[in-house]
This record gives C-alpha cells, structure tokens and sequence, in this order.
C-alpha cells in the first residue's frame, strides 16, 4: 500500500472519524467518478493521468523508498548558513513534536515551529508547489504527503 | 520447395526471425509445419493465460527463448489489483521439468517469486538472459540466486518492476569467474548497493555494453565505473548530485570523454543540473535519451544538453521541457524517430508545460518522427490536423489530454475531427490512444481509416455504442482494444463474438457492461475466458436480485485454447 492511500483522509479503505456524513460522500464520490481531476478520491484511486506508479512516486518529489512492509521518506534539512545539509527519513518520526526533538538534537540548537521567535531557529518547509511554508500548519500526514525539503531559518530573520 | 530436404529449409527458415513471419511458414502445409515447430527457438506469448507451458513444448522442443505477458496494459495504471494473477512459477516448473535448454526469458507484467528465480537460476544451465519489465512479487534474495547460479549470465535487465530490496548482498554474489555480463541494470532497485562489489564486478565484465545504476550509486563511484568500462554503450546514471569543483567531478569529466561508444543515456535520479555539462563531449554520439525520471533537470541546462544532440532518434523527456524547449528539439534532432513527453505536475494546477504548439513544431521539425506519446494540458483540431500532413508515417500516436472530456481549446468543440485527420493520413498506424472530448464521429473515423491498426486506448470518450461498433466492424487487424470509463455496453459488446477469437484481449471498465450481458458472451463464446474484477463488492453481485442488471466494474475477456485459469483469486469471476 502506496504512503499517499494511508495519509490520505479520504481513502475509502479507512475508516475515519473526519469522513463527510453518508450522503455526502455518495455526491462526491459520483462526482469523481465521472470527472476525475484532482478530487481527493482520484488521488487517492490514483489511475489517472495514466502513468506507471514509478513516474508518479518520482513527480511527487518524494525519496520514497519501499523495504518490506516499512517506507520511509527521506528529504534533505539544511540549517541557513551551513552549505552541508542533513537527510532525515521523515517516516520515522510520529508527529511534529518527535521531528523537532530530533532536529534540535541533529543540530544542536533548540527549534521550534509555528509561532516567530527572535531567540530560536524556526522550522520551515518546502511544499510540492515549490513555496517555503510555516512547519506546523496542517496535519502531520498531509505534511508527509506535501513536504519536499526543510529548511531551519536564522532566528534575526524573523 | 518441397523438393528440397528438409535440412535445406530449416536451413531457408533460420533466416526468417519474426514471430508473424515464422508463424505464417508454419500455416503453409504440414511438412513446414513439422520443420518450424523443430527448428524455432524463440517463442513470443503475449497472453500467458492463452496457452499452457505444456502444450507450448509439445509444439516447440527446442525453445531456447520465451517472451511471457501477464496483466493487462491498464495493470500500469493501478487498474488491475495486485493479486489478479500472470504467475510465472508454474511456467518455470514445466520448463524445467522437460529440461528444455532454456538460455533467455522476457517476462512483462508477471508476478515473479524468489522461489522462481531461485528454480529458474538452477534449471538451466546456458541460462544467459533475463529480462523483466514491470513484474513484481520478488526481492533482491532472487537477484542473488540469478548471480550466483547462472554461470553464462549475460543480460540482467530489471525494468521498473516493484523489487523488496533486502539491502542484502546480491551484487557479491556473482562469482568472480563471472565475466560474461553485457547487461546490467538495477536502476529500480530502491536500496543501498554495495559500491565495491558492483566496481569490481564492472570491472571484471569486458563485455558490458549497457548499465544502468540505481539512485544509491553516488556520482564518485560513477566516475570510477566509466573509468573501468569505456566500452559502455547505454549508460543509466544513478544519483548525480556533486560539487562541480570537486575531484570526483573532474575524474568523471575525464572519463566521460573517454567513453566514445556511448549511445544511449537514461537516469538521473536525483541530478545536479549544473553538472550535466560533464555529458557534452560525448553528445553528439547519442541516439537515445530518456530523462523522464531527471525532474530536476529542466529550464536552460536541459536545453542545452538538448543542443547537443544532433544525431538523436529518441528522446523520453517530462513536460517542464515547455513548447520553446520542444522547438529547440525540432530544430536539433532531425533524426528523431521517437518522442515521449510525461506529465510533470500531476495536480493540474493550470501550468500549460506544453501545449499543441509543442506537438506541431516537432511534427513540423522531424521529418522521420514515427512514435508519439504525448502528455499535454490542451489541444486543437487544427494543430492534430497539421501534424498529420507534416506526419503521415506515424506508427504510434499516443495523445494524453490531462484532462479528461476537455474540449478544442480554441473552438471548443470534439476532438474527432483533428484524430480523424491522423487516422486518415497515417497509413501506418497500429497504436492509437484518444483523448479530450470525442463523440461516436472519432469511432467511425477510425473503423473506415485505421486499417492497420492494432491497439486501441479509450478512455472518457464516445457517446453510444455505435462508438465501438465501428471500431470492431472497422478495424480487421485490432489485437488487443482496452477501453476506460466510457458509454460502451452490451449491445456493443455482444454484437460480433467471432471478433474477439481475431483479437488477443478485450478490457472495459466503468463502462455500461451489464452482468447478464458478459454471461450472454461466455455462453455464446466457449473458447473466450471471460473474467469479471469485482474488487469491492465480493459476492455482492450474487446476492442482489437485479443481478442481470448490473453492471460490471472491469470485464477483461481473452481468446485462450487452455479454458479457465484456475489461479484466480476470490474477487475475479470467470464466467
């Protein structure tokens, strides 16, 4: 089973509380099965645009690698100002709670997200459009879905 | 002819090679029967569930090469489930059984199990060639039983298939009296590899012809590589991310130059795009390049590889190439044959890489172009009507709008106009995949035009089952037609059974097939399988009461001479 169909909330094979009520999601499912697009159940189906699953693996910029029954995501962290980055297995981790321990540890210097701090770095990231977002925003499994690389800012740049 | 002994027309029969050819030898009397069934080596099965590995050595004896075809196209796609079937195993038993001196298997779409490899590796001992693209079901421990045990192993060519990387040491385990590989590509292998092994294994191999890495060869180790095989004629890149001033970058410069049989380049994993330079020396000698997997080469430094390439028949490319960087390509590669252009931005967000303008200037620009596969946000009837003109001798045109129903850009209207144009000019045509919005009109082009055609991809399009009549009415030579999410049913389906015995395979899903009418079809078809892929609702179709009426997820139907395949799992019905 592909990362994208487990972090996805809208796969049909979970069962989930966050699920739109009955009759909902019989419209939207009807909907997409007869215009597939970027609907989250045509996502999450994944047969379309009609490519092998290599290619999609590889479009999503994701380092995704398959042993056995464990994947693991790994995506490049560079704190600014020092040229040789780090490459974390993203999976690895529980939430973001477990990722900014370890990235404290990592480098060394105590990290946070979400709010701007003058003392501490702040975690940022790279999403799949290419912009640099706030870590800490959205929920950790569409973040796995989203994130291409990290980024530990200086604290006088906020 | 038959004044002759037998030995001569063996003799005249070695020198026909194709499958068609040799098939139609065997049809013209009993003796040529007889003579080709003895002397053919080399048996191509495009349905593994049409025959049997028995009654194919009761024919052939002397088989020394066999190509097998499991799951469907659409298995691509994530269609079909994992589990639908195309086992190699059982085929590998007979094969060893019979002691057949098997030298060369080609599996496509097939589930392969490291208990096959393992039997395969020890029940042939002139076993020279694997080659397997888009299987799955196996692990590297498999790879290890290939190396170890096949003495003459000469290709090893892992083509996209989902391999479990152990991380083991399947590299080591080619023996060191190992010297005989000319092929060898893992570049789908996801794990770590062993770097020393693979270098001392290249460099023990003097005729290695084509290697490809996968992303855990870093670029350093690539320099040491080339250094060690500049024979190399097809060169897959495994990560390319280095420091352009660093040492390992200048050795891999030096060695590239050194490479001048180099034909073909594919790879690039993970790429730095400032260091495609270090290709440029050996450009003007590539026939062949894929950067379908490079999405981080893109903008001037592709363009300017691109530049270099003058003597390029193929070229597998994303689209974030952009229609100036397709007419950079019309303007250098005037030997271009073959063309893939992939999605790059699968959320569709607008971005229009490359549009009809893209296709037209490429049409435009190479004259010899014979082969299309082309992913694009929008298209017009009047730029397919124009790359018809500019190229009539089109084999495959594959056009792929994102998209699905959308319309000409320009008119809004049905692109049926502009694909009848290229069915009525390309002569020539045997694969065609539509897209956009099409009506029943874009059917009844290709029934009267596409003569030669054999495989056809429908996909969102047609309004009535007057759509695929034409086409099965139309279309003598069609072999294998899968069709997706369009208003096809049963009248369509039912019309003429004795067609499908001239085809290989039939696929539709989310079509209008009803229950009743696939039941209408086995019974009127005996020699058809007739499977039904209910994944969702096992049994369902059973219990309800309108069950006639229902209709079928995915129908797949097949010609076969060995009746039903007994290794189905619980959600296929073979009716």
């Amino acid at each position: 089973m592909e990362v994208s169909n487990s972090c996805s909330s809208f796969s049909s094979s979970s069962v989930d509380s966050t699920k739109p009520s009955p009759s909902e999601s019989s419209v939207n499912l009807s909907l997409s099965l007869t215009f597939p697009s970027t609907s989250p159940q045509r996502e999450a189906k994944q047969d379309w645009p009609p490519i092998k699953s290599r290619l999609r693996d590889t479009l999503k910029g994701r380092r995704l690698i398959r042993r056995g029954n464990d994947t693991s995501l790994f995506v490049k962290v560079y704190m600014e100002g020092v040229p040789i980055g780090r490459k974390l297995d993203l999976c690895a981790f529980s939430g973001y709670e477990s990722l900014l321990e370890n990235l404290s540890h990592m480098f060394d210097t105590s990290i946070i997200c979400g709010n701007r701090d003058r003392k501490h770095h702040v975690l940022t990231y790279e999403d799949k459009d290419g912009d640099w977002m706030m870590v800490g925003d959205i929920p950790w499994d569409m973040f796995l879905e989203t994130v291409r690389r990290l980024k530990i800012t200086r604290p006088e740049r906020y | 002819m038959n004044y002759f002994p037998d030995e001569v027309i063996e003799h005249v029969f070695d020198f026909v090679t194709s499958h068609k050819d040799r098939n139609a030898i065997s049809l013209v009397c009993k003796s040529w029967y007889k003579i080709e069934r003895y002397s053919r080596q080399k048996v191509f099965i495009g349905n593994c569930y049409a025959i049997n590995p028995e009654r194919l050595l009761r024919r052939f004896p002397c088989l020394k090469s066999l190509t097998l075809k499991g799951k469907p196209h659409f298995a691509d796609f994530n269609l079909v489930p994992h589990e639908w079937g195309g086992f190699v195993l059982p085929w590998i038993e007979a094969l060893a059984r019979s002691r057949v001196g098997l030298e060369e298997l080609r599996l496509k779409r097939m589930v392969v199990t490291d208990e096959s490899l393992e039997l395969l590796s020890r029940s042939f001992v002139n076993f020279k060639s694997l080659v397997l693209v888009s299987c799955e079901g196996f692990t590297t421990d498999g790879l290890a039983s290939i190396a170890a045990n096949c003495r003459h192993l000469r290709d090893l060519d892992l083509q996209e298939n989902e391999i479990d990387d152990h991380r083991g040491q399947w590299l080591s385990c080619f023996p060191d009296t190992c010297t005989t590989l000319v092929t060898l590509n893992f570049a789908c292998l996801e794990g770590e590899t062993n770097l020393v092994a693979l270098e001392r294994l290249v460099a023990r191999s003097p005729n290695l012809k084509s290697l490809k890495l996968n992303r855990a060869v870093p670029l350093d180790a690539l320099a040491r590589l080339m250094v060690c095989a500049p024979q190399i004629v097809d060169l897959g890149v495994g990560s390319y991310e280095n420091d352009p001033d660093s040492e390992s970058y200048m050795k891999l410069k030096a060695a590239i130059k050194k490479c001048t049989s180099l034909r073909s380049l594919s790879g690039f994993l993970e790429a730095a795009p400032h260091c495609l330079s270090a290709f440029h020396p050996i450009c003007h000698n590539l026939t062949s390049l894929n950067l379908s997997y490079a999405a981080e080469i893109h903008g001037s430094h592709l363009i300017k590889l691109i530049q270099h390439c003058k003597k390029l028949q193929r070229l597998w490319i994303l689209d974030s190439i952009g229609d100036k960087g397709l007419e950079v390509v019309a303007s250098t590669c005037k030997d271009l044959q073959e063309l893939r252009v992939f999605p790059s931005d699968l959320l569709g967000g607008g971005n229009t890489a490359v549009t009809e303008e893209g296709l037209v200037a490429i049409s435009a620009g190479c004259p010899k172009l014979h082969s299309i596969l082309y992913f694009c946000q929008q298209m017009t009837n009047a730029a397919l009507v124009t790359v018809a003109k500019n190229c009539p001798n089109f084999i495959r045109f594959r056009l792929c709008i994102l998209e699905p129903n959308k319309p000409d850009h320009v008119t809004s209207q049905p692109l049926d106009e502009g694909f009848g144009a290229i069915v009525k000019a390309c002569k020539s045509l045997r694969r065609l995949s539509l897209s956009g919005l099409l009506t029943d009109q874009v059917f009844l082009y290709i029934g009267m035009y596409a003569n030669q055609l054999e495989m056809l991809s429908i996909a969102f399009a047609g309004d009535t089952d007057k759509g695929m009549l034409y086409v099965l009415n139309g279309c003598k030579k069609m072999k294998k037609l899968e069709i997706r999410d369009s208003p096809f049913g049963d009248t369509a389906l039912l019309a003429d059974v004795s067609k499908y015995e001239t085809m290989r395979s039939l696929w539709m899903s989310s079509c209008e097939v009803t229950l009743s009418g696939c039941k209408r079809l086995a019974q009127k078809a005996p020699w058809l399988n007739v499977e039904i892929i209910n994944e969702n609702d096992n049994n369902r179709m059973e219990e309800n009461g309108h069950e006639g009426r229902q209709k079928v997820d995915k129908l797949y139907l097949y010609r076969t001479v060995v009746g039903t395949r007994m290794d189905a799992p619980p959600f296929v019905w073979i009716l």
